[in-house]
Order: structure tokens, then sequence, then C-alpha cells
């Protein structure tokens, strides 16, 4: 559990908060919205173009890999996860055959299919998916990953039982594990030629996925070729994938990608930004394009506290913070009004999502006031530094949280930076306040990594705000053990209302994704593990692309 | 005489790569915590040593050219480990050459003839508008013109893709259409240069004896113009294109990033962003060092083919 | 572009300038006294009267921001977050924050010039006090500080600047460090163009009669170079520095684009077209409106840069 361990990959991508919510309200898994209506029946062939909003520059040897979304989205072609999500959010086998717990949750078999086989002929065996797991965890030499020890630590040892079974023994109970298998897409099953590839595990890429790597140029595009072989077929028994070739071009100025698929020369998207899908929704509501987005499972935006440090180490100085964000004013000029407020880490259709939970919402008198008290209980003049990444969107926010905070008499500096040394100094603690933007939905387990005390022993350098909090940490454990359904909810709604109340962060809004398709290209949702309906979680894993068609 | 500038050209070089070698001790503090902040000590003192950062100031810079010198860029570094900056620069720099000579091109098709017949007309209505354009021309920065061209042409007109590359080999008039854009909002700075050069060059030739004499002949205007008084102007014209490579290799930066064309420009954007200095480093080497270069080439060719240019003006 | 003048005699091709290209001979040779009475008749025309009233406007705003009856440049008003000029109460529009773009423009200009000024500036007593030593003492520490300008100036200009920025000033690091390095950097840039102009100037001007009158009178060095020399060199330094300002403010608005010019929220020219590109479809006016200004403002500094320095010109007078 070194600093180092911590890097980001796990979801963290610090891109503050340019997040999110749905404008029809959401709520359980029924927040999609999809204009392909009549969609028809799949035919195979074609070919998509598909822009990414950013590149992964250091490839795709996944134990070591740090994915973005726009990385998830390359490694859900070539890669397939021992698990899936569902409609729900429920993870189902999906490489596996099954994925079965113990009574108490301590130990985990994972039965595998049979004969399925990787792009370059090796076969898929527990032996492989054994070694996989110990790369992840850190301990399959050749491969050193970062986050992924840290993710896995609760992992005691992995056996192979049989050729087609591998058991998981936990150090404690582990209720989630299942959902760990999926890590949001990033936990992939590599070739044992791609896990002991000294040069070249970033690049040269071979999974058991739907598509095959062609030819990757950094910057260019990363292009893919159906894999005949594929084990999987769609609800229906088709063969899978339905494309002959898909190829992602990351363009990363968002207005720039929009153009490209309007004028034809990519013909699918993602994007994050407000602005932009307020755009594409006119579009797809014109019937120019194909649009598909989602609202549940999202990750939040919001402004991640130093609590170790003077001013953020008083709660009066959080929650001043806290009420001078006008959030309907932020949503009115940067949100272009699509936003939901945020008032906790877990996004709708999340376990311990509530609507209120009790979060300082915008109050300027109470703001000035809390101001004032702050200032003679300390005798300092309340001020602090923001730190954000230096893109467009996130350096806007920054300015706006610096105006807001000025009207009640805090002073805010600016303080722009890119992304890693963004990281650099979340992780050594050296912010009084920064942009952050994480927690996607799925299983609540999956945070606790982040949140358990940064004092504890040993000590969770991931806790990027630094509180130390028992409360907090007993939820955590319990939810990690707890396998009732409304227990598990009740446990997670009090950490939940917990956040609310101490003010460790200042939430702001829920991410929202949307990709948008030519009006020929179909099949963005896809299918469930196990049933024709997907999992919604577009704003934390991308969408399969092996679903996806183009009419011929 | 050539020997000399060969002299000078190993002196500037030198230096040049000294500054260059030199760039990650003047990194405020430790530099390693500024190349790689986000590493644990062990990995970091792993990195200090790779880089030899406690060497001696001559040794660093050997080691730096040298390896430099054998396609050793050094590293992007990150949690991941490292990764060779010679991938990177193998494809992006034949983005920025292209578009530099596309540039150029497209500069001397339009700034050559517009010369000629100013220079000719010199006086005239369209000599006083070219003028003029020509004027307002070099006052635009190329951001400014790329970001309105992408508007209107791209966006509003949507006749010109606004982003993304294609190789020639690939798809030559896709390349084409891509680079369009990027290529013409470095141009145009460079019409109005070489125009205005070129107008003021032949005005002078035009003035000469042998232009006198070639006209009593009675050869015909077009004849003398092209062929008589353009010959010697056009040295001129090449030599200062040539060294405007320096002023096209700093619009190309900025033009790619605008139009997101994967080339030098595009790297040294990324380097800067995500603070790679290593990258950093070894980017401005290279384009330093092609600049030195081609100013050179530029100055012996100068001398070489046309000592008479060189005497006749002074 | 937005490449620090060069050099007026070798390569003084930057686009944004409008130096004709000379080279070194004809370059000292235009630089002999006697050379300016011959057309120190240079007018300044309904062109050049433009162009003054044109930068008194900038220069008085810039000066005059705190007292002029604008918005609060930092304030955000959601109704004009992206609306055009014309919008009620709010002449130039709104920016994508919703702040009022006239109070930025007005606010920006302060940022830019101080920047522009105050680097140019250094080029000028920096470069020119080198040049000054170089060209008046000649020999040894000519040929060193020439090798030094040599090495400077093969750097493509914007490029050096934003290594150093980059090296001195990315991360995290305040707005008021950023604007001194950026004025340190594009400083250091304009150091050896002025520096050439001024030693070229000064070699010409250390011949003269006067010059050798003082010397042979026994006149201390630094004497004659302050007196004699200096005041002969300045003219030549200043039409230089005119562009050499127009080139720092294009420099600003590059380098903001690449996410390293003055540091937000406070306004530079550069920085709010860098800020308004990603509104570029919506609201094009962010970036054309502070376009504009840059652009009139290189072409007034451009075209007084051409009439002080026809005062120089031989060659146009010759043709």
């Amino acid at each position: 559990m070194r600093p180092t361990a911590l890097l980001l990959a796990l979801g963290l991508v610090a891109a503050a908060c340019s997040g999110g919510g749905d404008d029809d309200g959401g709520g359980g898994a029924a927040g999609d919205e999809d204009t392909d209506a009549e969609e028809g029946t799949p035919t195979p062939g074609g070919r998509v173009v598909y822009g990414l909003e950013a590149e992964t520059i250091d490839g795709w040897c996944l134990p070591e890999a740090q994915l973005a979304i726009g990385g998830i989205q390359v490694a859900s072609a070539i890669y397939d996860t021992l698990t899936r999500p569902n409609a729900e959010g429920e993870y189902e086998p999906w490489l596996a055959e099954s994925v079965e717990p113990n009574d108490d949750f301590t130990q985990w078999t994972i039965t595998i299919r049979e004969g399925i086989t990787f792009h370059d002929g090796s076969e898929l065996t527990a032996e492989v998916v054994k070694n996989n797991l110990d790369a992840y965890r850190g301990q399959y030499p050749p491969r050193q990953p970062q986050l992924f020890i840290f993710t896995f630590f609760n992992i005691e040892s992995v056996e192979v039982v049989d050729p087609l079974t591998v058991q998981v023994n936990t150090v404690e109970p582990w209720v989630a594990f299942d959902a760990y298998l999926y890590g949001d897409g990033r936990v992939g099953m590599m070739a044992q030629a791609q896990l002991d590839d000294a040069e070249n595990c970033a690049t040269n890429l071979i999974g058991t996925g739907p598509f095959v790597l062609e030819n990757w140029t950094p910057n260019q595009s990363f292009v893919a070729s159906k894999n005949p072989n594929y084990w999987a077929t769609d609800a229906e028994g088709n063969q899978l994938p339905y494309l002959d070739e898909i190829e992602y071009r990351p363009i990363v100025e968002v207005a720039q990608r929009q153009n490209a698929l309007v004028s034809g020369e990519i013909n699918a998207m993602h994007t994050s930004d407000p602005e932009t899908i307020a755009e594409l929704r006119d579009r797809a509501e014109a019937g120019e394009i194909g649009a598909y987005e989602t609202t549940d499972f999202g990750e939040v935006g919001y402004v991640m506290l130093n609590v170790s440090q003077p001013p953020f180490d008083n709660i009066l100085a959080r929650q001043a913070v806290a009420h001078s964000y006008d959030f309907e004013e932020f949503n009115a000029i940067l949100g272009a009004g699509i936003l939901t407020q945020a008032t906790g880490p877990f996004a709708p259709g999340s376990v311990g999502h509530l609507e209120d939970t009790g979060f300082p919402t915008y109050d300027p008198e109470e703001a000035e006031r809390l101001v004032q008290e702050y200032e003679a209980e300390t005798g300092r003049p309340l001020s602090f530094t923001y730190t954000t990444t230096d893109a467009q969107a996130t350096v806007e926010q920054g300015q706006f949280l610096q105006q807001k905070a000025a009207e009640v008499g805090i002073e805010v500096d600016l303080v722009t930076v890119d992304q890693s040394t963004q990281i650099d100094l979340a992780i050594n603690g050296e912010f009084e306040a920064i942009g952050w933007r994480n927690h996607p939905g799925g299983d609540p387990d999956r945070q606790f990594v982040w949140w358990e005390s940064a004092g504890g022993d040993p000590p969770n350098p991931i806790n990027f705000g630094r509180f130390d909090d028992q409360e907090i940490d007993q939820l955590l454990n319990q939810g990690r053990v707890t396998a009732d359904e409304a227990e598990r909810e009740q446990i997670y709604e009090d950490l939940n209302r917990r956040f609310a109340e101490q003010v460790y962060n200042v939430w702001i809004s829920y991410s929202i994704w949307i990709v948008a398709t030519a009006p020929d290209v179909h099949g963005v949702p896809g299918e469930g593990p196990t049933g024709p309906e997907p999992f919604p979680g577009l704003s934390t894993v991308g969408h399969q692309p092996e679903y996806m068609w183009v009419e011929q | 005489m050539i020997l000399r500038r060969l002299a000078h050209l190993i002196a500037v070089l030198f230096f040049v790569t000294l500054f260059v070698a030199m760039l990650t001790n003047l990194l405020p503090g430790d530099p390693v915590n500024s190349i790689a902040g986000f590493a644990p000590e062990e990995q970091k003192e792993a990195v200090r040593a790779d880089l030899g950062l406690d060497d001696p100031v001559y040794v660093q810079y050997g080691r730096w050219v040298t390896n430099f010198a054998t396609g050793d860029l050094g590293n992007y570094y990150s949690v991941t480990g490292g990764r060779p900056v010679m991938d990177r620069v193998r494809d992006s720099l034949p983005v920025s050459l292209q578009l530099i000579v596309e540039a150029q091109v497209l500069a001397l098709v339009f700034a050559i003839p517009l010369g000629v017949v100013t220079a000719y007309r010199a006086g005239s209505r369209f000599d006083k508008w070219a003028n003029a354009g020509a004027f307002g021309g070099l006052a635009v920065p190329n951001f400014a013109l790329a970001l309105v061209l992408a508007y209107y042409v791209g966006v509003v007109l949507g006749w010109l893709p606004v982003s993304g590359y294609v190789a020639p080999s690939e798809d030559l008039g896709e390349h084409l259409r891509r680079m369009a854009l990027p290529a013409i909002s470095l141009a145009v700075g460079q019409i109005a240069a070489y125009m205005r050069l070129l107008r003021s060059d032949m005005i002078a030739t035009l003035q000469e004896d042998y232009i006198t004499m070639a006209k009593s002949k009675g050869i015909s205007p077009a004849r003398v113009l092209w062929r008589h008084a353009l010959r010697p102007s056009s040295l001129t014209l090449l030599t200062v294109a040539g060294l405007n490579v320096g002023v096209l290799i700093g619009g190309a930066v900025i033009v790619e990033v605008i139009f997101s064309l994967p080339g030098m420009g595009t790297l040294l954007f990324e380097a800067i962003q995500a603070r790679q200095f290593v990258a950093l480093q070894s980017l401005v080497a290279i384009i330093a060092i092609g600049y030195v270069l081609i100013n050179f080439l530029v100055d012996v060719l100068y001398g070489v083919l046309d000592p008479r240019i060189r005497h006749g003006r002074a | 572009m937005a490449e620090p003048e060069r050099d007026v005699a070798a390569e003084p091709l930057e686009p944004v300038t409008t130096l004709e290209p000379v080279d070194l001979d004809a370059a000292t040779e235009i630089l002999k006294p006697g050379a300016y009475e011959r057309s120190a008749q240079a007018r300044l025309g309904i062109g050049g009267r433009l162009a003054i009233v044109w930068l008194v406007l900038v220069v008085a705003a810039a000066l005059l921001a705190p007292v002029l009856p604008l918005d609060d440049p930092n304030r955000s008003i959601a109704e004009i977050a992206r609306q055009g000029p014309g919008t009620a109460g709010h002449v130039l529009g709104g920016d994508g924050l919703g702040r009022d773009l006239l109070s930025r423009m007005v606010w920006g200009a302060r940022a830019t010039l101080v920047l522009a000024v105050s680097s140019v500036g250094i080029g000028m007593v920096v470069g020119g006090a080198l040049g000054l030593m170089a060209g008046y003492f000649k020999g040894r520490a000519d040929t060193l500080l020439t090798g030094l300008f040599d090495v400077l100036l093969s750097f493509p200009g914007i490029i050096l600047a934003l290594t150093l920025v980059t090296v001195f000033a990315s991360g995290a690091v305040s707005g008021g460090r950023r604007m001194v390095v950026l004025i340190l950097a594009l400083g250091v840039v304009s150091v050896p163009v002025l520096a050439r102009i001024s030693r070229a100037s000064t070699l010409s001007w250390t011949q003269r009669e006067f010059v050798m009158a003082a010397k042979a009178y026994g006149a201390r060095n630094r004497s004659i170079m302050v007196r004699e020399v200096l005041p002969n060199v300045l003219p030549a330094m200043f039409s230089i520095g005119l562009l050499g300002v127009a080139v720092v403010i294009v420099a600003e608005g590059a380098l903001s684009i690449l996410g390293i010019g003055v540091q937000l929220p406070t306004p530079s020219w550069g920085n709010i077209i860098a800020e308004g590109r990603t509104d570029l479809r919506n609201a094009p006016h962010i970036v054309f409106v502070p376009t504009i200004a840059i652009f009139l403002t290189v072409l007034a500094l451009n075209y007084l840069g051409d009439i002080v320095r026809a005062r120089f010109d031989v060659r146009e007078s010759a043709l």
C-alpha cells in the first residue's frame, strides 16, 4: 500500500466536476433513452468509426493500464471480463460459466466456459485466469500493476482447482467480489503471451473479445476487425459481433468530434459535455442522428476538500463553501441546464442513492454567516487554493467556484495543472481543494478503497481528502460483509448521509454520457449478460461494441 | 567560407544541444520530482540513475548527445513505466514536415504571381490593393485565422474537415482536403511576406541595365519579366523561404493543435500539458537542430549559387 | 508566426512584421548616418493617425480599466452567457461563463499590454546594452556576444518561449508567478533580436567623426556610449520595439492556446480567445472580438513601425 499504488487507474480520472445527471428523472434502471426506437433486425457486416474523447496513450496492458472511459471502450472490443453487470446492476458471469461464493463469502469459485480461445489461438484455461488475477494483484512478477494491487488487497490466494476452475480465497469476507471481477470493464482477461510480453504488453493486445487488433497508431486510430471465432451470440442466437470492423479515433475537442459525426467522417461518438449533449439531443430529435444516453450509475463531479489541514479541517469552512455554490446558476451557464444536482456520491440507480441526503444547498446568507463564524473562531480570513486540470471545462468550473465563493467573502486562488500533476498533488495531499470526478455506480463496495480512513493502520494513501471517520469505516466494513440487500441499502444510505453531514466533499453533479451515431448505426445499448436488457451504466463503462450494427 | 560557416554551425549546434540537455537541470527543485513526481522513492531513484541526474554536467551532456544521435529520445514517464519518445516522433515528424512543405508551396504559388505582377505594375491600383491586402495579411495571427477558417469553412459552410489526418500514401485527395485549412492558416502570412519581398526585389531588378538591354532587343515584356527578371529574384525568394521555416515551425505547433493534426506540435502540446520534460527536451532539440540545419543549408546555397546577388546589391 | 522579430538585417521575415528582407551589408548601409535625413519627411498620413488613435484608445482602456464604468470582469451573469454583441447593457455580449465581454476585453488589454511592453522593455534594455557593448568594444566581446545571440536565435522564438514557460511555470504555480515567467521568457526571446539591431547600429555610429573626436579628447568609454552613441541607436531600437510589442501580443495568444498564457481568471486577449474556442460554434463572437482587437493592434503597430523605420530606409527612397 505505497502511495504509488495509487494512481488512478481505477475510475479515478481526475477530470473534476463536469458531470451530469438526467433531466428526465431517472431512477431505477429505467433512465435510458433510446431514440432508435424501431431498430429492426441486426444485419452483419459494415464498419463503425467511433470518435473517442481521449487516447489511452499508455496502451492496454490491462493490469498496468490506466483506463478512462475511452480506454474502457476500446478494451471492451478486445477483451472479455469474467463477469458483467445486468440491467439491475447485478453481476452475472460472462466469460466465466459461473462465479459462486461460499456461505461466508471468504471463498469464490470461478468456473470458466469451455473451449474459448484467445486471438492467438491459445486456450482460456484456469491457469491463465489465475495468472491474470495474480497479475492484477501484483503477484505475477513480470507485471507491475499499481492501483490494482490496492483494489485486490483483500485476495489471500488464487488457486487452480482443475483446468476450468479457479478458487479465490479472501482475507476478509467479500460480498461484492464479483463486481471487482468486472472492475468497471477494466479487468479483462489477457492471453498468456501478452501477460508474459516484457516489451510490448501495452501494444500487442491478445484477448478473447469480439474484435482482433489490426493496427494502432496512437492519437490517430485503433483498428480492430471482427473475431470470426467469437464465442458469444446475441439473445436470439446470432453470431457476434455484427460489424466487420471497428475503428476508434481519438478526437479530443468535443466540437470537432461532433462536427466529424455530422459531416459523416465518423459514425459514432461519445461525450459527457453538457452543451454538446444538449445539441446532440436536438439533432436526434430532428432525426439527423441516433442517440443513446443513460442517467444511471454515473460518476459524481465534486470539489474534494483536504480535511487534514486548515481551512478545511474546520467543518464551518466546508459548510460555507457548500452553501456558497449556486448549482442552479452553474447548471444554467455551464451545464446547458441538463445536469442534476448531486447530494451524495451515489448516482441514481446505485445502491445507497438518495434524492436528498441533507447536503447543504445554495444559501449565500448562511454561507456568509459561516464564514464570519469561522473567522471569529480561528482569527483567520477564510481563503483557499482550488486546484483543477487545465481542460477548458474544468477551468471554467473553477472560475465559477471562485466567483461564488468571493460573493460570500471567501477568497479562492485558482491553480490549473495538467492531469498527471493533479493526481500527484492529490496523492501527496498537496492541495486544499481540488476538482475531482469519481465513484462510478455499480456496487458501492467498489468505493471502499477511496474512503477507508486515511489514518488507519496501515494508512490509506488514496483517501485523498484524508478524512478519518470511524463511522464511515464501520459502514464500509459492514457493507463489505453484508449480503442482505435491504441491509446493504441501509448501510450505504447511512454512509451517504454521513458524507452530507460532514461535508468532506462538495458534491456538484452526476456525470452524464451520450453515445451518438449516424442514423444507420444501431445497437449501442447492447444486451445484458443473460438477457436482452442491457446495463445502463454508460457513464462508467461505455457499452459493448459487439452489439453495434450498420444497416446494409 | 564554407569552412567558416561549418565551424559556426558546429558551435551553434553545440550550444543549442547544451541548452536543451541542461533543461532538466533548470527545473525548479529536484528535477526528479518534476519528471516523475508520481513515483515512489525507489522508482524516482531509478529515474534519477537512468537519466544520470547526479552526474557532472559534462557527463550528462555527453550521454544526452550520444543518445539523441543514436535515436534514443528518452521516455515518456508514467506510472506504467517509460514509453520511448521515438515511437511517437517517428509517426509525427512526417505530418509536420508535410504541413510545412504544403504551406510553403501554397504560399509560393500565390506569392510569386502576385509579386511579379505588382512589381511590373508598381503604383497601379491593383498594386495598391494587393499591397494593402498583404499588409493586412501580415497582421493576422495564424491561430486566429485557423479558428476563423475552422468556424466558417469547416462548421458554417461544411466544405472541409476540421480535424484528423490521413497520410498521403493512404489517400492523397483526402490528405490534401484535411491539410487544406491548416496549410492555408499558415500560408497567408507567408504569402504576404513573400509577395512584398518579391515585389521590392523585382522593382530593383527591373531597373538594372541588362533588363533595359533585353527590352531594347525587342524581347516581349512577359518574357523579360518571367525569364530575365524573376530568375535572380527567385533565388532571394527561395533563401527567404528557407529562412522562414522557423516561422512556419512556430506556427505549425499552434495550427496542429487547433486542427488536431498528429504532428510534432501536437506532441509538444501533449508534453507541455503532461509536463513530460524529457520528451520536451527531445522535441525542442529536434526542432531547433532542424531549424539550424535548414538555415545553414540556405546560407550555403545562397553563397554558392549566386554570389552576384550578394555583390550586386551592396 | 508569433515569432519575435529577429533581425532587421538578415531575416526579418516574420509574417506579423513588415520588414523587408535585406542582407546584412544592405542593413549596415541603411543604418549609416545621413541616410535618415534624406527620408526624414516620412509622414504619418491618415493611416498613421488612425493607428495612433487606436493605440491610444487601447492604452487608455488598459490604464483606466479600474475607473471605467464597467461590470466586474469576473462576475457571471447567467443571462448573458454566450450572448452576442448588442445584448442590453452588454455591448459586446457575454463570454462562455456569462461575464461581460467588454469588461474582459478592457481588463484583458491591461494584462496583454503589461506583458508585451514589459518583455519588449527587457529586450530593449538588456539587448540594447549588450548590443551596444558588442558594437562598441568589438573584438572578443563582440564575438562572444554575437555567438550568444546566434544561439538564442537558433530556436524558433515561440519554441524557446514555450520551453522556458513550461520549465519554470507549469504545474501548480500562482497567476503572479506565471505572469513574471511569461514576461521573462518573452523578454529572453526578444533580447537577441534587439541586441543585433543595437549592435549593427552601434557599429556604424562608432565610425562617425563626433565619436572619434570624443575618444580623442579622452572621454571615458561609458560616457561616449551613453552620451554619443546611445541616443542615435535608440530610434532604430524603438521602431523594432514597436514591432516587438505586436509580436509579443500574438505570442501571448499562441501560448494561451497551448494552455500556458496568462493565468485565468485574469483576462488577457489571448486567453479570452483560448477560452472562447470551445464556444466557437455557438458563440463565435467570444473568439472574434479579441481576434479583431489583436489584428487592429498589430496592424497599427506595424504601420507605425513602418513609418518610423522609413526614416532609416535608404532603399525605399533609392528605388
